[in-house]
């Protein structure tokens, strides 16, 4: 099922390459220098990371890692003062119920602009559209308000709650998606009696996969590295993810001291290796989404 | 088949989804009364582990009373602690400095007078004259904690090495800066740490007899006095490069500056607080510390802090209670033997558990303080003192990094402290 | 229309708009209960969380408040110190619009450039991909961090720039440079227009390069007369969403900058979050937000409208 979305990559007859695909000597020296260059900063990040306390304190880092302290990888947990290893699992608790939330609501919010037929379905869904140009600094102040009256501040609530009900972005992603899905099962499905719900659940979403599979991916990126949210909600050590927790880490060093770079790398390596892991695990789906031309537009 | 296994997970992650909200919501703050008493702090890990053991103290005395210490970084405290209020989650007890008038004049913080004569405390009696500090329309809004002026920080060795003299409170502002020029060498070497702090410079301004708001609340800080100060702080960099610059900073590392470029032994001079006292004692330096120099007077800033009570308190009464003790000589002494900061109790600054600490492993010229006492002046601690500051960093920035012109800078500041204080 | 007397109007029109074919009302209405329940989530969180609150934001923008005592009405006051008074406006707003119109289209570029070439029979296509995507995953906090390393003075970047005989400036501390270092930080996350170019290069078919092919173009004119104009629909939706999300750069600046020197990084966000929470200028805040709407919103109309004449739809979106 999986495979829906997926193209015939290679012509029938195999014949020679075309030029548009031929890769020359050249793209593969640019591919090279533009991953190098991309990747310094990573190497960078490795190697302060792997430097000593001396050599932090001291700034004199290097970009090829020549010290090999693998041990701040554990001290980062306990050297630090800060409850490095709480920050983890509240990133973790954060972004897995934030992705749940959008996975959930986009796909059935997606579905109902997809397939179903009401009055005033054009309407709402060029608010949908429209609502992507609001910026969300507009809302920022009122709904902090809201949820302090709510007394939601100091919780993950403010932050994991407006997932349960979904973002234009994913909802038109959805929608896109679904309608490029026949409609022939769906409709013998309701022929044999299932209901929308049941066509949803059974039919459609079992179909959504690759898209779900992005969505989820883009709001556990998002909500993993978001910063500003946290800065705002949350104000105990114990509640805080680990993006805000980093920042600490750099601004309650003593006064005579720079703070422990190696170890804030470490951290950074930290907030960064889930985001590749799940990359990795789903690229195939982002690469899928089957956006294509014509269809993806913004209209 | 596959397809079976993934709604079932879906279906567990939406029940785990409900189950975990309750939860998360439960591990708010959600206490009314008997929880323990919140209490935020800026500073490092020394700060924290000083104010915990004051706390540990406080608690052995009071069983029923517990108190949640949280540490904040100093560059985001107030906004921090700003918003947790605006949130109606403000801490229960809180320190407070020179923004103090930012909250007592939108009542965010109680005044605590009444608190203060049910105590018995005697502010002027515990405290000097420091116990007025933080009064804003004749309520007292904060109990001094640490009190203590800026002090000079000197390389013993690179003075030695000079020739130079060891600096006192009779050095004028020419013979600070003959110092510097003795004790540099060039690119590798700076005769002082620089004066781009507010504290640094203002304390010069003052020294020439000038004044950053006038006695009737009105900005000065285009006055000649102040001009002079500020270009003579920012010469010292470009103009003569005694001090290192912002980009000679920046390669010596991100976040670096006159205190850990001082540990570092790269410059001979620094002005900061005694916090720096802990951290010095195991840098590999041989150091002392000196009264700042005068100008045409004598003037220093003083760093200090208080600790308020915010109107988010669950119980203020019971802050109260832990302030009063925390500010105590007991709990005060703490401050002294972890070589956190000056503490704000005058009996304790005059002990000699102060004058002679335990920890110094050779003698430090602590009396410095108490000779600086004299000469403190009083900063504005005006309610737009957030404004106050980002006007002054809006538009000193590329001064500082750069050098230019005190006198258009500070043109333009006074403007716009015009327009933010008639406000 | 009498053959319908027991249907009821609205559900008759629709049945009709839907091309004519008659069903029973009661299944289409039962469709629309469906369409209204399924969207229900938006629903709320669009009345809750966007629409309420921009309410009580336009409501907020023409008072004076620090959210401790009563709001106080001034009307316009706050647009007009904001357009009139506030020079840190006018600077911030500068510095958005400076950072965003060449962040976006550079990145643009670079990611269209990429994705074509990652888009060849390449050797290691997956590991070249990973590595260009690479940067998009390490979360802006973390890349602000090491990027207060790479932006030293004497920093990675000014060693590469030297190799090539070029005297680095001290990017973040000057306030020339300090927003080309900002858009330099964003050029390093390029990669993440990538993904959706791909895939949409993934999806032209086959058969328009085959004929490109036999009319003797090759790969660049290739590229211009089939790749290119079968993704302009996803170059401007990147386009777009691209601007809005530079128009609230946010972290970065906080992280790296906080907004100096001399206000040279200060942006129309980190302005507006400093006057809500450091200044407690909510009212002031608020309509600082709303004209940062005005703006995203006439930048937009233009964008659409430009793009009439280069933006080319297969097949219309219904």
């Amino acid at each position: 099922m999986t495979a829906a979305a997926a193209k015939p990559r290679t012509g029938p007859g195999r014949t020679r390459l075309l030029s548009a695909f031929k890769a020359s000597p050249a793209t593969y020296a640019v591919l090279l220098v533009v991953s190098a260059i991309f990747f310094v900063p990573f190497v960078l990040m490795v190697s302060i990371s792997l430097s000593s306390d001396l050599t932090s304190s001291q700034n004199a880092f290097t970009v090829i890692p020549s010290e090999f302290e693998w041990r701040n990888f554990t001290e980062v947990f306990t050297a630090t003062g800060l409850p490095v290893g709480r920050f983890v699992l509240n990133s973790v608790l954060i972004a897995t119920l934030s992705a749940v939330g959008q996975v959930l609501s986009s796909s059935l919010v997606g579905y109902a602009f997809a397939r179903l037929r009401a009055p005033g379905k054009g309407v709402m869904f060029i608010i949908v559209l429209a609502t992507m140009m609001i910026p969300a600094q507009i809302t920022m102040i009122p709904q902090f308000l809201l949820f302090k009256e709510l007394g939601w501040v100091n919780t993950y609530l403010p932050l994991i709650i407006p997932n349960f009900f979904t973002n234009a972005f994913n909802v038109f992603l959805v929608r896109q998606f679904v309608s490029r899905i026949s409609g022939e099962l769906d409709e013998a499905a309701q022929m044999d009696g299932l209901g929308y719900f049941g066509v949803y659940r059974r039919i459609i979403l079992p179909m959504m996969w690759p898209i779900l599979t992005a969505i989820a991916i883009f709001t556990l990126t998002h909500a993993w590295g978001d910063f500003m949210g946290p800065l705002i909600y949350l104000n105990s050590e114990e509640s805080m993810p680990l993006a805000l927790g980093l920042q600490y880490m750099t601004g309650t060093s003593n006064e005579m001291q720079l703070p422990p770079w190696n170890l804030v790398m470490v951290g950074s390596i930290i907030l960064t290796l889930p985001m590749i892991a799940i990359y990795y695990l789903g690229q195939k789906y982002l690469y899928e989404m089957n956006l294509q031309g014509g269809s993806a537009g913004v209209k | 088949m596959e397809n079976t296994i993934r709604r079932r997970t879906l279906v567990q992650a939406a029940a785990t989804a409900g189950v975990a909200a309750p939860l998360l919501a439960a591990c708010g703050s959600g206490d009314d009364g008997n929880g323990p008493l919140k209490m935020v702090v800026w500073g490092g890990d020394l700060d924290k582990e000083t104010y915990q053991a004051r706390i540990d103290l406080f608690e052995a005395e009071n069983p029923d009373i517990t108190i949640e210490l949280q540490l904040i970084p100093s560059d985001q405290y107030e906004q921090k602690v700003q918003t947790m209020i605006a949130g109606g989650d403000g801490p229960d007890i809180m320190q407070v400095a020179e923004g103090v008038n930012t909250y007592s004049s939108k009542s965010q913080i109680l005044p605590l007078d009444d608190y203060a004569k049910d105590a018995g405390l005697d502010l002027e009696q515990r405290f000097g004259p420091v116990g007025s500090l933080y009064t804003f329309e004749d309520k007292v809004y904060a109990i001094p904690d640490r009190s203590g002026a800026m002090i000079v920080y000197y390389n013993k060795d690179l003075f030695d090495a000079a020739g130079v003299a060891y600096p006192t409170a009779e050095w004028t502002q020419e013979d600070a800066q003959a110092a510097m020029e003795k004790l540099t060498v060039a690119g590798t070497q700076w005769g002082y740490g620089g004066a781009g702090w507010w504290p640094q410079w203002w304390s010069f301004a003052y020294q020439n007899g000038g004044q950053i708001i006038d006695d009737g609340g009105q900005p000065t800080i285009n006055s000649p006095e102040v001009v002079t100060a500020l270009q003579w702080a920012n010469d010292l960099a470009h103009e003569y490069h005694y001090v290192p610059t912002a980009a000679e900073y920046a390669d010596m590392g991100p976040d670096m500056g006159g205190d850990p470029a001082f540990a570092a032994g790269t410059v001979a001079m620094n002005t900061t607080g005694f916090w720096a006292i802990g951290g010095l004692l195991e840098a590999g330096i041989n150091w002392d510390i000196a009264p700042l120099w005068r100008g045409a007077q004598q003037a220093v800033s003083a760093f200090g802090s208080g600790l308020a009570i915010s109107r988010d308190a669950k119980d203020p009464k019971k802050a109260f209670k832990a302030i009063e003790f925390l500010t105590g000589a007991d709990a005060q002494e703490v401050i002294i033997d972890k070589a956190q900061d000056v503490p704000a109790n005058l009996e304790v600054q005059q002990s000699d558990a102060f004058l002679a600490p335990s920890w110094a492993t050779k003698p430090i010229n602590m009396a410095a303080f108490g000779e600086s006492a004299d000469f403190i002046f009083r900063a504005p601690f005006i309610p737009q003192w957030n404004e106050l500051q980002a006007a002054l960093n809006d538009n000193l920035g590329t001064f500082w990094n750069e050098g230019g012109d005190a006198q258009t800078e500070l043109d333009k500041i006074q403007t716009q402290l015009e327009s933010i204080i008639t406000d | 229309m009498s053959q319908t007397v027991d249907e009821a109007p609205g559900a008759e029109r629709a049945a009709l708009r839907a091309g004519g074919r008659r069903k029973p009302s009661s299944r289409r209405r039962k469709e629309a209960f469906y369409f209204w329940l399924f969207i229900s989530p938006w629903l709320i969180g669009f009345v809750g969380f966007l629409l309420g609150p921009m309410i009580a934001s336009v409501y907020i923008s023409f008072t004076e408040w620090d959210s401790f005592t009563p709001p106080q009405w001034v009307g316009l006051d706050n647009y007009a110190k904001a357009l009139t008074e506030d020079p840190v406006f006018w600077k911030a707003l500068g510095n958005t619009f400076y950072y965003a119109l060449i962040s976006v289209p550079l990145g643009l570029v670079i990611g269209v450039w990429l994705a074509n070439l990652l888009n060849k029979r390449v050797r290691g296509r997956k590991l070249f991909r990973t590595f260009i995507y690479l940067p998009t995953l390490v979360p802006l906090v973390a890349t602000a961090m090491v990027f207060k390393m790479v932006l030293a003075p004497s920093g990675p970047l000014n060693d590469l720039l030297g190799w090539f005989g070029v005297d680095g400036p001290a990017w973040l501390l000057d306030p020339t440079w300090v927003k080309p270092a900002l858009i330099v930080l964003s050029a390093w996350g390029a990669g993440g227009a990538t993904v959706l170019l791909l895939s949409a290069m993934n999806g032209i078919p086959r058969e328009l390069y085959e004929a490109a092919e036999i009319d003797g173009a090759g790969s660049w004119r290739q590229f211009w007369s089939v790749t290119f104009p079968q993704i302009t629909p996803v170059i401007f939706f990147n386009l777009i969403m691209g601007l809005i999300g530079s128009f609230q750069i946010f972290s970065q600046v906080y992280i790296l900058t906080a907004g100096g020197p001399d206000n040279a990084s200060q942006m129309i966000v980190p302005l507006l979050f400093r006057e809500a929470f450091s200044f407690y200028h909510f009212g002031y805040a608020s309509a600082v937000a709303w004209l940062l709407f005005l703006v995203i919103l006439a930048l937009t109309l233009v964008a659409f409208r430009w793009s009439r004449s280069w933006v080319f739809y297969e097949q219309e979106v219904r």
